[in-house]
């Protein structure tokens, strides 16, 4: 079947009235938990997956994925009108979006947001509609090394492009690891760190984990920087009937930034570990350094918002790459949506887009629709969205707190469970407090077990040698790649150095 | 406004006490790690009876390099205790928001997962969102009573059910 075939397919499914209510509904959520500052979607997957539990399996991962590619569009938003990134994608959209909002022109800062994000997330799910199948064939013939190494890369890749202390990241990344260890040993069925509680043979469930870290732990970090004493003071004033549209040559003056930022967030977003934040990051940096009037850059050039919107959103289409054809995630987010995934007996890999091409290609076209629908919502919705943001932190984090509590509860009725949320809610502010990696806790977590199982393979294929690493062209390719990353990483990590 | 114990945005000191939050995070970390590798090494064997590697392979691996991490990272980070480290004004909030979620986790077995939830909104809102007496009241009922009723009609989902009930 051609690409047109399998894309017809999907719109076949993804285009019922079921699945678009689905889909319209986890746009509008993933708008609002984009908007919530401290709230990310990594959290708002979790606690939002056990509404799904009585759904058709497409239609709930159609909408667990649109809260995912949603919140990329409402993280904007706060960082434009309050200079409060809703979530981390965003950050570098306050650089130029709040001083174009305090120029008076807020207006058409969201606008010009909303196309960029649609052309990006528009662009990423093209990439994605082409790449997937040739990534999934290429990854076919991938084995244990080849698991692991990518694992760790992934890794890897986050702890290096952190803009804080490697060593921290390093030791979140084996925090997860070594949760990831509790439970039943798959080789040998021994228990290892279960203190011969029942409730622990099955391992600890990451769910609470991602709800607590992300959920709570921010919430808690966000009442530490006192945002709820603040208010909805510092929101700037827009008027909808005057200027409240982009200019023409804004538009054709931006048409490359988007390209660019667009074709660069994807690259990133399919490498594990990078990210749509690293990627907005670096969109900036791009911008600024292509543009001829780079002195602009910081006090409200367009190109400087509209770059790292188009990044964020065409990363976030392109971490479901790993996700859809290796059943790798690149991120706490797409983990969690990995775990929605394998709840609903869907198993991400290479094989998944030709033994459920209807699910595989039913999510990729949602993501047409769901970009369209996000374009719609961003213009048209901002004075809703705007009421949202006046809603105040004060009512907002404790109304937040318990809806994950319950629904953490929810999930298995466990007690133990809504207590380990609470415990990872505390070690998450901790974290990040202290400048931690939550999403490497998480992620390590996830992956611990695979990682695991494929070295204890690969060491037994190779009788112990460790240079069964070496010898196959793909596990080279991926050393390779990570090299350049780390190195990557380490030159970006001595400029920020010598800035400093 | 100010928060619980006069907590207001105000500027943050640079104490010692928080660098030694800091210090004493990472060597709560490197407890917990030293308690992994010990029963890592002492419990569980580094090969399976089959002669593969065994159950302790991985965690010897994890347990080792996380001491070494910590250890690394606390001797880096004793220029924070020497200099003291910046603390926000608002941590009080932080802490009585998180002591609130520790209730009202400890409450949901004794009192349901209804009467738990509007009695943390209640508190939750009393502390934080003073001055507002009829604003909170009508939150702290309306918010709980919507969410029960999504989570066990809409969604059929399990509820504790507490051990007020049994008083009935």
């Amino acid at each position: 079947m051609d690409i047109f075939a399998n894309l017809l397919l999907g719109l076949s499914v993804a285009a019922t009235p079921v699945n678009l209510a689905f889909l319209f509904a986890g746009v509008m959520l993933g708008m609002l938990v984009g908007i919530i500052p401290g709230f990310g979607p990594a959290a708002g997957i979790a606690i939002l997956m056990p509404i799904t539990y009585g759904m058709d399996p497409t239609g709930a991962v159609i909408m667990l994925s649109a809260i995912y590619y949603g919140s990329m569009y409402g993280g904007t938003i706060t960082s434009i009108l309050l200079n409060t990134p809703g979530e981390s994608a965003s950050v570098a959209s306050t650089f130029d979006g709040y001083p174009l909002a305090q120029q008076g022109r807020a207006g058409p800062a969201l606008v010009m947001q909303a196309v960029a994000s649609f052309v990006g997330g528009t662009l990423g799910v093209i990439l994605i509609t082409v790449f997937a199948p040739l990534f999934a064939l290429v990854t076919r013939s991938f084995g244990p090394p080849e698991f692991f190494l990518l694992v760790m890369m992934g890794l890897m890749t986050l702890i290096v492009m952190i803009d804080g202390n490697w060593r921290y990241g390093v030791i979140s990344a084996l925090i997860g690891f070594a949760l990831g260890t509790v439970g039943v040993d798959l080789e040998t069925g021994q228990t290892r760190f279960t203190f011969q509680s029942a409730e622990m043979i099955g391992g600890i469930d990451f769910i609470p984990v991602a709800i607590g870290l992300f959920g709570l732990g921010e919430l808690y970090y966000v009442f530490y920087q006192g945002v709820h004493l603040k208010g909805a003071g510092g929101i700037v004033q827009y008027q909808k009937e005057k200027r409240f549209w982009p200019e023409w040559r804004e538009y054709v003056e931006t048409r490359f930034a988007m390209l660019r930022g667009s074709m660069l967030g994807f690259v990133i977003g399919v490498i594990p570990g990078a990210g749509a934040t690293i990627a907005s990051l670096m969109s900036y940096s791009l911008e600024k350094a292509v543009s001829k009037t780079p002195e602009k850059f910081g006090k409200g050039a367009m190109a400087g918002l509209v770059g790292p919107e188009a990044a964020n959103n065409a990363a976030s289409s392109g971490a479901m790459v790993p996700l859809l054809s290796l059943g790798l995630p690149g991120s706490a987010s797409t983990a969690v949506l990995l775990a929605a995934f394998l709840m609903w007996g869907l198993t991400p890999g290479p094989l998944l887009m030709t033994q459920k091409p209807e699910f595989a290609w039913g999510l990729i076209a949602s993501m047409y629709l769901g970009n369209m629908a996000l374009l719609a919502l961003n213009i048209f919705g901002i004075p809703l969205f705007v009421q949202m943001i006046k809603l105040p932190y004060r009512i907002l984090a404790p109304a937040v707190i318990l809806i994950c509590t319950i629904g953490t509860y929810s999930v298995n009725g466990s007690m133990i469970e809504t207590a380990l949320m609470f415990v990872a809610g505390l070690v998450g502010f901790f974290m990040k407090l202290y400048g931690y990696s939550p999403a490497a806790l998480v992620l390590a977590l996830v992956l611990g077990p695979l990682a695991e199982q494929s070295l204890r393979q690969t060491l037994t294929i190779s009788r112990g040698s460790f240079g069964i690493f070496l010898e196959r062209p793909a596990s080279l390719w991926i050393l390779g790649v990570t090299v350049v990353i780390l190195a990557t990483g380490l030159l970006l990590h001595w400029r920020r150095q010598r800035e400093a | 406004m100010n928060g619980p114990g006069g907590d207001s945005p105000g500027r943050a000191e640079r104490t010692a006490g928080w660098g030694a939050v800091r210090a004493g995070f990472l060597l709560a970390i490197l407890f917990l790690a030293a308690c992994y590798t010990y029963i890592a090494f002492a419990e569980l064997s580094y090969l399976s009876s089959a002669g593969r590697l065994g159950p302790g392979f991985m965690p010897r691996i994890i347990g080792v390099s996380l001491v070494v991490m910590c250890v690394l990272s606390l001797y880096a980070d004793m220029k924070h205790l020497r200099a003291g480290e910046a603390g926000s004004p608002a941590w009080r909030s932080a802490a009585v928001l998180a002591l609130l979620s520790g209730v009202f986790v400890a409450l949901l077995e004794l009192l349901g997962g209804l009467v738990s939830m509007m009695v943390f909104m209640a508190a939750a809102l009393w502390i934080f969102n003073r001055g507002r007496p009829l604003q909170n009241a009508i939150v702290a009922v309306v918010l709980p009573l919507g969410t029960y009723v999504v989570f066990t009609v809409w969604l059929r989902a399990s509820m504790p059910r507490g051990m007020l009930w049994l008083a009935f």
